[in-house]
């Protein structure tokens, strides 16, 4: 399914499914992506995309942001 | 039940073509199936555990042809026939062939927000303790009944581990049925990947569910 979304994750990555099968509802909070420290708020802000919070990416890395 | 929508685990669907910006409504009428929906359900008298069985509750492949807004506009149309509220031949016809059902008040335009904004807490006060404990190894009941469930089927009969308390809410099998809310306590429980998928599956995965107490048995 990640692949379906692009997503390639290496061999180590732990994987963990929520199926969210009752009204509790969840988000994930996307890994921060090198080279942001120092970063405010608002600049980490425009890296975060759906995908990223919902599990089926990774956030946009610096220099993507639009 | 055990329908269509309870498709965890299930192969042979292909792959997933996520939809470039995504909009959230594809069209007018979209919009009008999900407000119309909302609208209906204080004047129609029914609870979201009910709509969800009126979705869900369809031959699979009437179930599987459908697009998501489909599904919600065939399960409103269910449920405002099942009470008397429209009949099959006004729905063909499009238009009001016998007199309204008397009493019915239909909610005001200003009232929708604020019910949107409002949303549907099913947190309610726990009655006696939690039987299990954040670190208990339960099994999930293997059960099949034939009205609304939230226990899918791919982990029934599994070892799993609790993993969260969430508190006590309204437990959606018996709300469906209109005989209470009849609220339960409600638990994340993880299960290891080849507990669920069997030998040679990533050892490394997990799956975790949301389980009210009366899914699980202890081990």
């Amino acid at each position: 399914v990640l692949k379906d979304f692009g997503v390639t994750l290496p061999e180590v990555t732990k994987i963990r499914i929520w199926d969210s099968t009752a009204e509790v509802r969840y988000l994930v909070l996307p890994m921060r992506p090198e080279g942001t420290e120092g970063w405010s708020e608002e600049e980490l802000a425009e890296l975060v995309t759906r995908d990223s919070m919902i599990g089926t990416g990774l956030p946009k890395q610096p220099g993507e942001a639009a | 039940m055990d329908g269509a929508h309870d498709m965890g685990g299930v192969d042979g669907y292909g792959p997933v073509k996520p939809e470039p910006n995504e909009p959230v409504f594809h069209g007018e009428w979209e919009k009008r199936a999900f407000a119309l929906t909302v609208a209906m359900s204080r004047p129609g008298g029914w609870n979201i555990d009910m709509s969800r069985f009126a979705r869900e509750n369809r031959p699979p492949a009437d179930y599987l042809s459908k697009t998501y807004y489909e599904i919600w506009l065939a399960g409103l149309e269910t449920l405002m026939v099942e009470r008397g509220l429209v009949s099959r031949e006004e729905i063909e016809a499009g238009e009001v062939l016998v007199p309204p059902k008397p009493g019915v008040k239909p909610i005001a335009p200003s009232e929708v927000t604020p019910a949107i904004r409002r949303g549907g807490p099913t947190e309610r006060t726990p009655a006696s303790p939690a039987l299990f404990a954040v670190g208990d190894t339960v099994r999930m009941k293997d059960i099949h009944p034939a009205t609304h469930t939230r226990l899918p089927q791919y982990v029934r009969g599994h070892l799993g581990v609790i993993e969260i308390n969430h508190g006590c809410h309204v437990f959606p099998d018996l709300n469906s049925l209109g005989v209470g809310e009849n609220p339960q306590w409600l638990y994340t429980v993880r299960f290891d990947g080849p507990e669920l998928w069997g030998a040679g599956s990533d050892p490394t995965l997990s799956v975790s569910v949301d389980a009210w107490e009366s899914y699980l048995e202890r081990s």
